[in-house]
């Protein structure tokens, strides 16, 4: 037992017995220190200043909060070493049912009651694990995903690697799908589901999908995961983003207002909530959504000029430009001057409908960079919907026809025609249409 | 909101966090005092994971039930069951051995499978002479987990079925992979001479 008396524990739990309780566990097996949080923000705060060794979170945290959305928030803002251990403390059996859904799981969980010895034997195993794969975490955190694959690959030809079959397939999985190579993802979910039908395999291939921009074929998949494991909710994520890109804005608000409504406090699919919102034209449901992340996201760091702009947007599409350059004005200038290019472009386009004195001269200044930059879909939305207010009928067209000809064409289309609609030119955006389908016809018809 | 299921389940999660805070203070006087107190530990644990069988029967009993499918390493399946069983057998009087030769990662449910061993291996306890042995092994492309003990083997063949016969004969006819579903098998062929409790699992 010796060898956790070098390690710091941090025991989160919401009721005060059971935190006695797990901290009486963590000092029988010797650990050298034992802090605890009693609550998310707590947790979180403590985390962040002196990551611990170990952590034993209790799954019910109270407050609508739960373990596992603390696992996902501490990953999502990367506060979790590869050496640190999170072990998942449960009473119930359901939270077994979550982790074997979802793709983002603890070291770890264990049943309430446990002996110190059973606990001491669940620690050593993921030592035993972290021990194993520590070289390619290393390599995957450097991002230096040829060599993280070729370790996976000689750790999965190994006696020890067959005792870890499926985390190597799911760790391969993993890095070709961050690397980029969609294809190899779905392959090596793939040869994870002809073993067994995990619904995190499948919701890998549905992603790998996406990827590859093969919508239909991944929406059929994710349409699978959703209706069997509805306890995943990041699939129904993935649902609405799928949704979205088909163009399909208003089922991807409906999957997800409903998922938000069992996560009250998951604050990035409120932020997903509002983007389909506003492509669903929506903006009541947007701006409120949008709100809610920005008063109450308390995550140091979370809240993002992005969610102002969303905010922003959302107040236009509501004709609310009071509130709008209320909430552009409150970005200060060195947080524009710092942001993205298409960020500063959003900006500019949606000052200029909610504050013309101040945002014309600057839309117009950044025009020539608007006619010829290459520039995300959101940003060309915000660009067609400023040029259209404005009567600039050259800028919004030839944004239209960058947004018709690019990936993101389905998840656009909605919300160009909506706004072509709004100012009476219905007839010029369906000639806009119908060039962009002439010009594809003849690229795809080979000379001679 | 409230199904049965849902307050059945609340019940029993907080009946399993009093008694973990009983055995962390028993714990607490067993370091503190010096003391052995495994036997009253283990009476705590037993309860707990009575109430825990009593609800997973309600659970795997329901139409549509899922097992919780994880990859999990069969080796540490075993030595956590024995860790369960092991100091309470001996007081008894009886040894309890395992052997497992399955190496590769196999996809179960961890705790579920875990309950039904540990039933498995208390039931065989009550009736073994001296000896109880467990075995996981890969037979055919099935994982074979067996339960033998030394004593006079089951009376009737099938014996009557309690809550933890019910809920592992469920158990493993929900274990389906590539066409195939897991069964129980329960038999006087042990080589120890007694019952024999065997779950196959695809």
């Amino acid at each position: 037992m010796s060898l956790y008396a070098q390690k710091r524990f941090l025991v989160i739990d919401d009721q005060p017995q059971a935190r006695d309780a797990l901290r009486t566990i963590a000092q029988t097996i010797g650990a050298f220190a034992v802090e605890f949080a009693s609550n998310y923000q707590d947790a979180l705060y403590r985390i962040r200043n002196n990551t611990p060794d170990v952590i034993l979170c209790d799954y019910v945290l109270g407050d609508g909060r739960s373990g596992q959305q603390l696992l996902e928030e501490l990953r999502r803002f990367n506060l979790l070493p590869d050496e640190c251990i999170f072990m998942m403390v449960t009473g119930e059996q359901s939270y077994e049912q979550v982790v074997s859904a979802v793709e983002l799981v603890p070291d770890d969980y264990i049943i309430k009651p446990f002996s110190p010895d059973k606990l001491v034997l669940r620690l050593d195993r993921i030592m035993a694990k972290k021990e194993f794969f520590k070289d390619y975490y290393r390599e995957k955190r450097s991002q230096e995903y040829a060599n993280a694959l070729a370790i996976l690959e000689q750790k999965q030809a190994s006696e020890t690697g067959r005792s870890y079959r499926f985390e190597i397939l799911r760790q391969q999985a993993e890095v070709k799908l961050i690397s980029g190579d969609a294809e190899g993802a779905e392959t090596a979910y793939r040869a994870i589901l002809d073993n067994y039908e995990f619904p995190w395999a499948r919701a890998g291939v549905a992603r790998s999908l996406h990827q590859q921009n093969k919508l239909t074929e991944a929406r059929a998949e994710i349409e699978r995961v959703v209706a069997d494991t509805p306890q995943f909710f990041d699939a129904a994520d993935l649902k609405a983003n799928i949704c979205m890109a088909q163009g399909e804005a208003d089922e991807a608000q409906r999957v997800l207002d409903e998922v938000a409504k069992k996560t009250p406090r998951n604050y990035q699919r409120k932020r997903l909530l509002a983007e389909a919102a506003t492509l669903n034209g929506d903006a009541d449901t947007a701006r409120s959504v949008l709100a809610d992340v920005i008063a109450n996201d308390t995550m140091p760091g979370a809240v993002t000029p992005a969610d102002r702009l969303a905010l922003a947007r959302s107040q236009v599409d509501a004709k609310d430009l009071i509130s709008a350059e209320k909430t552009l004005v409150g970005l200060k200038e060195s947080e524009v001057q710092n942001l993205d290019l298409d960020a500063q472009v959003s900006y500019a386009a949606l000052l200029a409908i909610s504050s013309p004195g101040r945002g014309k001269p600057r839309f117009a200044g950044l025009r020539p960079a608007l006619m010829s930059a290459e520039l995300s879909a959101a940003s060309r939305l915000d660009i067609l919907r400023s040029a259209l207010t404005l009567g600039d009928h050259e800028l919004a067209d030839h944004q239209a026809e960058a947004l018709l000809e690019g990936e993101e064409a389905k998840k656009s289309f909605g919300a160009m025609r909506k706004h072509y609609a709004l100012h009476g030119r219905e007839m010029d955006f369906r000639n806009i249409q119908k060039q962009v389908a002439l010009k594809r016809i003849k690229h795809d018809t080979p000379a001679g | 909101m409230h199904t049965l299921l849902d307050v059945l389940a609340s019940g029993v999660h907080d009946a399993k966090n009093q008694l973990f805070i009983a055995e962390s203070q028993i714990a607490t006087a067993e370091a503190r005092h010096g003391i052995e107190l495994g036997e009253t530990r283990y009476a705590i644990e037993a309860a707990a994971s009575r109430l825990s069988r009593t609800l997973a029967a309600y659970h795997v009993l329901r139409k549509g039930a899922t097992p919780a499918v994880t990859p999990v390493i069969v080796g540490d399946l075993c030595d956590e069951v024995v860790l369960d069983q092991k100091r309470h057998l001996a007081s008894e009087g009886i040894s309890l051995t395992a052997t497992c030769s399955v190496i590769d990662e196999w996809p179960l449910d961890r705790d579920l499978v875990a309950d039904m061993l540990n039933n498995a291996i208390q039931n065989a306890g009550r009736h073994a002479t001296y000896h109880v042995h467990l075995d996981a092994r890969l037979d055919d492309g099935w994982l074979v987990l067996s339960v033998e003990d030394d004593g006079p083997g089951f009376t009737t063949l099938p014996p009557p079925y309690g809550t933890g016969l019910m809920v592992a004969e469920r158990l493993a006819g929900l274990h389906v992979r590539q066409g195939r579903q897991g069964s129980l098998h329960l038999s006087n062929t042990a080589s120890l001479g007694g019952a024999r409790f065997e779950l196959r699992l695809p």
